[in-house]
Protein backbone atom coordinates (compact mmCIF):
# COMPACT_ATOMS: atom_id res chain seq x y z
CA UNK A 1 0.00 0.00 0.00
CA UNK A 2 1.18 3.55 -0.90
CA UNK A 3 1.65 5.80 2.34
CA UNK A 4 2.16 9.20 2.76
CA UNK A 5 4.51 10.11 5.58
CA UNK A 6 6.50 13.59 4.80
CA UNK A 7 10.56 13.93 5.99
CA UNK A 8 9.56 15.57 8.32
CA UNK A 9 7.61 13.00 10.55
CA UNK A 10 10.19 10.81 9.81
CA UNK A 11 12.73 12.59 11.73
CA UNK A 12 10.42 13.09 14.48
CA UNK A 13 9.27 8.85 14.64
CA UNK A 14 13.26 8.76 14.45
CA UNK A 15 13.99 11.10 17.53
CA UNK A 16 11.01 9.06 19.85
CA UNK A 17 12.70 5.74 18.73
CA UNK A 18 16.02 6.55 19.28
CA UNK A 19 18.50 9.69 19.87
CA UNK A 20 20.08 12.04 17.40
CA UNK A 21 22.16 9.06 16.06
CA UNK A 22 18.66 7.62 15.15
CA UNK A 23 17.96 10.42 12.89
CA UNK A 24 21.36 10.01 10.95
CA UNK A 25 20.86 6.01 10.49
CA UNK A 26 17.33 6.93 9.17
CA UNK A 27 18.35 9.37 6.91
CA UNK A 28 20.95 6.71 5.67
CA UNK A 29 18.19 3.66 5.47
CA UNK A 30 15.93 6.28 3.50
CA UNK A 31 18.30 7.24 0.53
CA UNK A 32 19.38 3.01 -0.16
CA UNK A 33 17.27 0.72 -0.74
CA UNK A 34 19.28 -2.37 1.13
CA UNK A 35 22.26 -1.41 3.40
CA UNK A 36 24.51 -3.73 6.03
CA UNK A 37 24.96 -2.25 9.59
CA UNK A 38 28.52 -2.71 8.59
CA UNK A 39 28.17 0.51 5.66
CA UNK A 40 25.50 2.83 7.98
CA UNK A 41 28.47 2.63 10.38
CA UNK A 42 30.92 3.92 8.13
CA UNK A 43 28.71 6.25 6.73
CA UNK A 44 27.63 8.06 10.07
CA UNK A 45 30.43 7.21 11.81
CA UNK A 46 28.28 5.67 14.57
CA UNK A 47 29.73 2.73 16.73
CA UNK A 48 28.90 -0.42 15.07
CA UNK A 49 27.04 -1.75 18.13
CA UNK A 50 25.18 1.76 18.52
CA UNK A 51 23.94 1.36 15.17
CA UNK A 52 22.96 -2.36 16.03
CA UNK A 53 20.78 -1.04 18.68
CA UNK A 54 19.56 1.22 16.91
CA UNK A 55 18.21 -1.07 14.02
CA UNK A 56 16.85 -3.46 16.10
CA UNK A 57 14.55 -1.04 18.11
CA UNK A 58 13.67 -0.02 14.80
CA UNK A 59 12.70 -3.38 13.69
CA UNK A 60 10.84 -4.49 16.74
CA UNK A 61 8.55 -1.80 15.58
CA UNK A 62 8.32 -2.78 12.43
CA UNK A 63 10.21 0.21 10.57
CA UNK A 64 12.79 -1.43 8.87
CA UNK A 65 13.07 -4.67 7.44
CA UNK A 66 16.08 -7.24 7.22
CA UNK A 67 17.60 -10.02 4.91
CA UNK A 68 20.24 -12.44 6.17
CA UNK A 69 22.86 -13.58 4.01
CA UNK A 70 25.93 -15.40 4.45
CA UNK A 71 29.64 -14.08 3.91
CA UNK A 72 31.10 -16.95 1.59
CA UNK A 73 35.03 -16.28 3.24
CA UNK A 74 34.17 -15.89 6.67
CA UNK A 75 30.76 -17.96 6.90
CA UNK A 76 29.58 -15.19 8.84
CA UNK A 77 25.93 -14.20 8.91
CA UNK A 78 25.11 -10.38 6.98
CA UNK A 79 22.70 -8.43 7.78
CA UNK A 80 20.67 -6.60 5.10
CA UNK A 81 18.35 -3.91 6.41
CA UNK A 82 15.79 -1.75 4.44
CA UNK A 83 13.21 0.63 5.50
CA UNK A 84 9.46 0.16 5.59
CA UNK A 85 7.95 3.11 4.95
CA UNK A 86 4.90 1.87 4.93
CA UNK A 87 4.88 0.95 8.43
CA UNK A 88 5.08 4.44 9.43
CA UNK A 89 2.01 5.44 9.79
CA UNK A 90 0.76 1.91 11.50
CA UNK A 91 3.44 3.48 14.28
CA UNK A 92 1.96 6.59 14.70
CA UNK A 93 -1.17 5.45 15.08
CA UNK A 94 -0.17 2.90 17.80
CA UNK A 95 1.65 5.43 19.80
CA UNK A 96 -1.12 7.70 19.50
CA UNK A 97 -3.75 5.16 20.63
CA UNK A 98 -1.19 4.19 24.02
CA UNK A 99 -0.64 8.15 24.76
CA UNK A 100 -4.85 8.38 24.07
CA UNK A 101 -4.94 5.42 26.84
CA UNK A 102 -2.95 7.43 29.41
CA UNK A 103 -4.49 10.18 29.09
CA UNK A 104 -7.72 9.22 29.44
CA UNK A 105 -6.74 6.97 32.40
CA UNK A 106 -5.88 10.68 33.79
CA UNK A 107 -8.65 12.30 32.86
CA UNK A 108 -11.02 9.77 35.07
CA UNK A 109 -8.58 10.33 37.71
CA UNK A 110 -8.72 13.81 37.68
CA UNK A 111 -12.53 13.96 37.33
CA UNK A 112 -13.00 11.52 40.22
CA UNK A 113 -11.24 13.19 42.71
CA UNK A 114 -10.84 16.06 44.99
CA UNK A 115 -7.51 17.11 45.35
CA UNK A 116 -5.54 19.09 48.54
CA UNK A 117 -2.69 20.87 47.69
CA UNK A 118 -0.20 23.12 49.60
CA UNK A 119 1.00 25.58 47.19
CA UNK A 120 4.95 24.87 47.75
CA UNK A 121 6.57 24.02 44.69
CA UNK A 122 8.67 21.13 44.71
CA UNK A 123 5.19 19.32 46.76
CA UNK A 124 2.81 16.98 45.58
CA UNK A 125 -1.05 17.80 45.62
CA UNK A 126 -3.26 14.79 47.31
CA UNK A 127 -6.60 13.07 46.78
CA UNK A 128 -9.26 14.06 49.57
CA UNK A 129 -8.92 10.79 51.19
CA UNK A 130 -5.24 10.62 51.59
CA UNK A 131 -5.42 14.27 53.07
CA UNK A 132 -7.96 13.39 55.60
CA UNK A 133 -5.53 10.63 56.90
CA UNK A 134 -3.00 13.75 56.93
CA UNK A 135 -5.33 15.20 58.64
CA UNK A 136 -4.78 18.13 55.84
CA UNK A 137 -0.77 18.44 56.41
CA UNK A 138 1.88 18.55 53.77
CA UNK A 139 3.44 14.95 54.43
CA UNK A 140 6.76 17.31 52.53
CA UNK A 141 6.50 20.57 54.04
CA UNK A 142 4.00 20.18 56.93
CA UNK A 143 2.25 23.55 55.54
CA UNK A 144 -1.16 23.28 55.54
CA UNK A 145 -3.20 21.70 52.26
CA UNK A 146 -6.11 23.85 51.09
CA UNK A 147 -8.34 22.91 48.10
CA UNK A 148 -6.69 22.74 44.58
CA UNK A 149 -9.25 23.15 41.94
CA UNK A 150 -7.60 20.85 39.00
CA UNK A 151 -10.36 22.40 36.29
CA UNK A 152 -7.73 23.54 34.29
CA UNK A 153 -5.96 20.16 33.97
CA UNK A 154 -9.69 18.26 33.44
CA UNK A 155 -9.91 21.37 30.32
CA UNK A 156 -7.25 20.72 29.02
CA UNK A 157 -6.91 17.05 29.24
CA UNK A 158 -10.75 16.94 27.17
CA UNK A 159 -9.56 18.93 24.53
CA UNK A 160 -6.38 16.49 23.87
CA UNK A 161 -8.17 13.53 24.37
CA UNK A 162 -10.97 14.61 21.72
CA UNK A 163 -7.79 16.12 19.49
CA UNK A 164 -5.90 12.26 19.76
CA UNK A 165 -9.88 10.44 19.17
CA UNK A 166 -10.32 12.67 15.72
CA UNK A 167 -7.14 11.82 14.54
CA UNK A 168 -7.34 8.12 15.29
CA UNK A 169 -10.82 8.46 14.05
CA UNK A 170 -12.96 7.09 16.67
CA UNK B 1 14.39 1.84 -16.35
CA UNK B 2 12.82 2.18 -12.75
CA UNK B 3 10.26 -0.25 -11.68
CA UNK B 4 6.97 0.96 -11.78
CA UNK B 5 5.73 0.77 -8.31
CA UNK B 6 9.16 2.04 -6.84
CA UNK B 7 8.73 4.95 -9.18
CA UNK B 8 5.17 5.39 -7.96
CA UNK B 9 6.42 4.98 -4.33
CA UNK B 10 9.04 7.83 -4.72
CA UNK B 11 6.91 9.91 -6.41
CA UNK B 12 4.11 10.08 -3.92
CA UNK B 13 6.94 10.72 -1.25
CA UNK B 14 8.13 13.97 -3.79
CA UNK B 15 4.63 14.92 -3.33
CA UNK B 16 3.63 14.36 -0.54
CA UNK B 17 6.96 16.57 1.02
CA UNK B 18 5.86 19.35 -1.38
CA UNK B 19 3.00 19.73 1.30
CA UNK B 20 0.40 22.47 0.20
CA UNK B 21 2.11 23.92 -2.65
CA UNK B 22 2.39 21.03 -4.91
CA UNK B 23 4.86 20.21 -7.33
CA UNK B 24 5.12 20.89 -11.47
CA UNK B 25 4.85 16.89 -13.01
CA UNK B 26 7.83 18.15 -15.36
CA UNK B 27 9.68 19.38 -12.27
CA UNK B 28 9.21 15.99 -10.85
CA UNK B 29 10.25 13.67 -13.72
CA UNK B 30 13.05 15.73 -13.77
CA UNK B 31 14.17 15.23 -10.63
CA UNK B 32 13.66 11.60 -10.33
CA UNK B 33 15.28 10.98 -14.02
CA UNK B 34 12.14 9.46 -15.05
CA UNK B 35 11.01 10.22 -18.96
CA UNK B 36 8.10 12.34 -19.30
CA UNK B 37 5.70 9.17 -20.62
CA UNK B 38 6.68 7.53 -17.66
CA UNK B 39 5.71 10.30 -15.50
CA UNK B 40 2.64 11.07 -16.42
CA UNK B 41 1.08 7.41 -16.52
CA UNK B 42 2.46 7.31 -12.72
CA UNK B 43 0.78 10.82 -12.04
CA UNK B 44 -2.70 9.29 -13.27
CA UNK B 45 -2.33 5.77 -11.70
CA UNK B 46 -1.35 8.15 -8.51
CA UNK B 47 -4.85 10.01 -9.32
CA UNK B 48 -6.52 6.96 -9.84
CA UNK B 49 -5.95 5.70 -6.72
CA UNK B 50 -7.26 9.05 -5.10
CA UNK B 51 -3.40 9.89 -3.45
CA UNK B 52 -3.09 12.89 -5.65
CA UNK B 53 -5.11 15.38 -7.20
CA UNK B 54 -3.79 16.89 -10.73
CA UNK B 55 -4.42 20.73 -12.14
CA UNK B 56 -3.49 22.19 -15.21
CA UNK B 57 -1.21 24.86 -15.31
CA UNK B 58 0.56 26.85 -18.23
CA UNK B 59 4.06 27.02 -17.82
CA UNK B 60 6.65 28.62 -20.01
CA UNK B 61 3.87 28.64 -22.78
CA UNK B 62 3.32 24.55 -22.42
CA UNK B 63 0.86 23.09 -20.45
CA UNK B 64 1.36 20.67 -18.39
CA UNK B 65 0.26 19.44 -14.86
CA UNK B 66 0.46 20.45 -10.94
CA UNK B 67 0.41 17.52 -8.63
CA UNK B 68 -0.72 17.78 -4.94
CA UNK B 69 -1.30 14.96 -2.53
CA UNK B 70 -4.62 14.46 -1.64
CA UNK B 71 -4.22 12.55 1.70
CA UNK B 72 -2.77 14.74 4.28
CA UNK B 73 0.75 12.52 5.65
CA UNK B 74 0.52 10.74 8.64
CA UNK B 75 1.98 12.98 12.05
CA UNK B 76 3.29 12.63 15.06
CA UNK B 77 2.99 16.29 16.01
CA UNK B 78 0.57 15.87 18.52
CA UNK B 79 2.07 13.86 20.54
CA UNK B 80 5.55 13.98 19.21
CA UNK B 81 6.89 15.66 22.76
CA UNK B 82 4.59 13.64 25.02
CA UNK B 83 7.09 12.58 27.85
CA UNK B 84 5.02 8.78 27.64
CA UNK B 85 6.58 8.18 24.03
CA UNK B 86 10.37 7.69 25.23
CA UNK B 87 8.93 7.08 29.10
CA UNK B 88 11.22 4.28 30.34
CA UNK B 89 8.71 2.74 32.58
CA UNK B 90 5.51 2.60 29.85
CA UNK B 91 5.69 -1.18 30.22
CA UNK B 92 5.12 -0.88 34.12
CA UNK B 93 2.73 2.40 33.74
CA UNK B 94 -1.23 2.14 34.36
CA UNK B 95 -3.15 3.37 37.21
CA UNK B 96 -2.48 -0.61 38.68
CA UNK B 97 1.22 0.10 39.03
CA UNK B 98 3.40 1.81 41.78
CA UNK B 99 4.05 4.59 38.03
CA UNK B 100 1.09 5.63 37.16
CA UNK B 101 -0.55 8.65 34.53
CA UNK B 102 -2.57 9.74 37.21
CA UNK B 103 0.68 11.48 39.18
CA UNK B 104 3.26 11.68 37.01
CA UNK B 105 4.98 14.32 36.85
CA UNK B 106 6.36 14.84 33.39
CA UNK B 107 2.83 14.04 31.98
CA UNK B 108 1.46 17.13 33.96
CA UNK B 109 4.09 19.26 33.28
CA UNK B 110 3.27 18.27 28.96
CA UNK B 111 -0.55 18.21 30.08
CA UNK B 112 0.14 21.82 31.06
CA UNK B 113 2.44 23.20 28.11
CA UNK B 114 -0.49 21.73 25.92
CA UNK B 115 -2.21 25.27 27.01
CA UNK B 116 0.49 26.69 26.48
CA UNK B 117 0.93 27.81 30.01
CA UNK B 118 4.73 27.31 30.53
CA UNK B 119 6.54 28.14 34.39
CA UNK B 120 2.94 26.97 35.99
CA UNK B 121 4.02 24.44 38.97
CA UNK B 122 3.27 21.10 37.94
CA UNK B 123 0.07 20.83 40.18
CA UNK B 124 -1.51 23.93 38.13
CA UNK B 125 -0.55 26.86 40.67
CA UNK B 126 0.46 29.70 39.23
Amino acid sequence: MLTFVDEETLRKVAEVVGSEDAIKVIEILKDSNEITDDEIANKTEIRLNTVRKILYKLYDHSLVSLRRSRDENTGWFIFHWKLQPDQLEGFILNQKRRVLEKLQTRLNYEKSHDFYYCHTPGCKRVPFEEAMELVFRCPTCTKPLMHFDNSKIIEILNKKVEQLRKELGE
Amino acid sequence: MPKRNDLEHKALSHIANTGGDGILQSDLWRQLGASSREGSRVALKLENKGLIRREKELCEGRWTYRLYPKRKPASINSIADCPCLTCAENLRCGSWGATSPNDCEKLTEWILQQSGIVGMSPQGDS
